[in-house]
């Protein structure tokens, strides 16, 4: 599903000074794996799954993506890319304010060519446990149904991979677990996940962890169990 | 996008902050309604204008010969015209002119004193050929017409005006009633059909028409004329007419071509045209400040726009994320900005056909809807909100998505 060779990431300072997020980075990952990307903050996680994401390309280094190599895809191929085969959950949500959920759900779907779907979007919502929910308004959720509502609008076009960003990070702990179970549902179902988090309880829902340190992956593995955590 | 969805987001859009988007349409709203009004006020103008002239001359289908060269505006006299045109020049218009059908002599003069018993008023008194009245589609009221029995008698004959009729004869009927002209006598034998306000808003029925033999001969002494009309064979032609009858003139008159001609053929619907043209000057200087105003408009639209797109980051990553390309998100802006012009355009022309219909009736002018007008204005409005919303949309497509997230 995800092949990354080499990739370097090198943003600019404003005073021209070059910062390195990620150097010399590679791995795969199969299809229906749930990877997450653990790290300090700073460690370059965000620049990675931005690049996974299409939202960014690497400095240097080569991202294929279901066998395509994507790394110098143009804005316009990135864009189609993210509409039909990236599903993105957020941190802080980003859902779109004085709209109602079901229209949220709905946005991706404006761009993807294909005709609205309505009974589409509003079985999304049943899917995330929101389904009486569909005509209230975004400020009118709890977080927790926010990032429903996210994952919901991630899952509109129906894209096999999907990446999360701390989708947990703004909620407490019992909304965040809740998020977590309905992500390991949608990775049983076959689809591929990707999620960064500083969380390790968090983390021990995936089947696979890589560790970050300074932008480079430190460690591959399986993540602690959740029992061992816990207990 | 699909284009019904792109407009139903903009007006979604537009409908969630309704006090930025009513500034927004404001400027445009402002200058498409003084274009609207201008532009229909303008044309309800020239077209009375050009019907008090038609009022005035009668008809279109002739043309006026009168001395002097390329003579300044105004109406010709006996005492502004130089003596230059004759009675033997009409005859040999007649006879030999191939371009028209005949020919009507005038000696006129303004402000003349016309007198019965006590009541005395100034009037245009008009010597005509018998055939004047009706070339010009003149109606006779009461009475009959000047005839060429008249003409031929040099008869003290008098068609009147009805403001004449109402100076010297209030409450009687004038018909055999004997007035002075300049102390010379003359008998009413006729009323005219009132004809209204001419091109300068002055009365057209202030006249007084006798023979021009008598004019020439009894009252006024002179023989030159003021005028020669000539009706045109052709009416679609009257150039062929103006160029036969300029021959027929320099020839009589001895102007070698480029020596100056002593006399001047003109067309009256040329002048009326050539009148319209002059007001219509006013009426485009104040199009252009109408046009301004709207320009100006879009300059509102443009900086509301860009306050907007920064505002509407965190929405444009959102869009970019989930795949919008960067012309997706052109297109929202512009056709946000297209929208919300068009609507201010068209509120615009609400209040311009309003403003119109007000002025119109204040003016006494026929109220006029201009289609040409509206449809201008929806087409300079789309063209505003696509123009000034460029930037914006630029400025919006152009976000990096990454960026645009960041909290
Ligand atoms: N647009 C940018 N310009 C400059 N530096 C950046 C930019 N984005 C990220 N960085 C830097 O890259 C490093 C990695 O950042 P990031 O990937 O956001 O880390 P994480 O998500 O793990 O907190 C940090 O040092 C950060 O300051
Ligand atoms: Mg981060």
């Amino acid at each position: 599903m995800i092949e990354v060779e080499h990739i370097e990431k090198t943003y600019r300072r404003g005073d021209g000074t070059p910062v390195t997020a990620l150097s010399d980075v590679s791995f795969r990952i199969a299809q229906g794996e749930f990877v997450t990307v653990r790290g300090a903050s700073g460690s370059g996680k965000s620049s990675l799954l931005n690049i996974l994401g299409c939202l960014d390309t690497p400095t240097s280094g080569t991202y294929r993506l279901s066998g395509e190599d994507v790394s110098n895809y143009s804005d316009k191929e990135r864009s189609h890319l993210r509409c039909r085969r990236i599903g993105f959950v957020f941190q802080s949500f980003n859902l779109l304010p004085r709209t109602t959920a079901v229209e949220n759900i709905e946005v991706p779907a404006l761009y993807s060519g294909e005709a609205l779907d309505r009974d589409k979007a509003l079985s999304l919502l049943q899917r995330v446990g929101l389904a009486n929910r569909s005509d209230h308004f975004i400020s009118e959720l709890s977080g927790g149904e926010q990032q429903r509502v996210a994952i919901a609008r991630a899952l509109m076009n129906d894209p096999p991979l999907l990446l999360a960003d701390e989708p947990t990070g703004n909620l407490d702990s019992a909304s965040g677990e809740s998020i977590m179970e309905l992500l390991s549902d949608l990775n049983k179902e076959g689809r591929t996940i990707v999620m960064v988090t500083h969380d390790q309880a968090i983390a021990a829902y995936a089947q696979r962890e890589f560790y970050i340190r300074d932008g480079v992956i430190a460690s591959d593995g399986r993540p602690p169990e959740r029992a061992a955590l816990s207990g | 996008m699909e284009w019904y969805r792109t407009i139903s987001l903009a007006l979604r859009t537009l409908l969630r902050n309704p006090l930025r988007s009513f500034l927004m349409m404001l400027g445009v709203t402002v200058g498409i309604a003084a274009l609207t009004t201008m532009a229909s006020v303008g044309e309800a103008t020239k077209q009375e204008t050009m019907r008090r002239f038609k009022r005035m001359v009668g008809t279109y289908d002739i043309v006026n010969i009168a001395p002097g060269a390329a003579r300044t505006r105004g109406m010709p006299s006996l005492t502004t015209v130089e003596p230059t045109l004759k009675f033997d020049d009409a005859t040999a218009i007649a006879a030999e002119a191939r371009t028209i059908t005949q020919i009507a002599e005038v000696q006129n003069a303004f402000d003349i004193d016309v007198k019965h018993r006590d009541n005395t008023t100034a009037s245009a008194i008009y010597g005509i050929s018998a055939n004047w009245l009706e070339m010009h589609g003149y109606f006779i009221d009461a009475g009959t017409p000047i005839s060429d029995d008249d003409v031929a008698s040099l008869a003290r004959v008098a068609v009147i005006g009805i403001d004449v009729q109402t100076a010297l004869f209030p409450n009687q009927d004038p018909m055999g009633q004997q007035m002075r002209i300049a102390n010379v006598p003359f008998q009413v034998k006729g009323v005219l059909v009132s004809r209204g306000a001419g091109p300068g808003g002055g009365s057209l029925d202030n006249i007084v028409f006798i023979p021009v033999t008598t004019a020439s001969k009894r009252l006024f002494n002179r023989d030159y004329l003021t005028t020669i009309n000539a009706k045109l064979k052709d009416p679609d032609r009257p150039e062929a007419a103006i160029e036969e009858i300029s021959a027929i003139l320099r020839q009589r008159h001895g102007i070698v071509p480029p020596g100056e001609d002593d006399f001047t053929v003109t067309n009256p619907r040329a002048t009326a045209e050539q009148v319209t043209q002059v007001r219509s000057t006013l009426s485009t200087v104040l199009t252009g400040v109408a046009v301004i105003a709207t320009l100006i408009g879009g300059l509102g639209i443009m900086s509301l726009m860009l306050i907007a797109v920064s505002e509407r980051r965190r929405e444009i990553g959102v869009r970019r994320a989930v795949g919008a390309t960067r012309r997706d998100v052109m297109l929202q802006f512009l056709i946000e900005a297209a929208t919300i012009s068009v609507m201010g355009g068209l509120a615009g022309v609400a209040l311009g056909v309003a403003g119109a219909t007000i002025a119109a009736i204040q003016q006494d002018l026929p109220p006029i809807l201009l289609w040409s007008t509206i449809g201008g204005s929806v087409v300079l409005s789309v063209c505003i909100g696509l123009v000034f919303g460029l930037q914006p949309a630029w400025k919006a497509a152009n976000l990096d998505p990454i960026e645009a997230l960041r909290n």
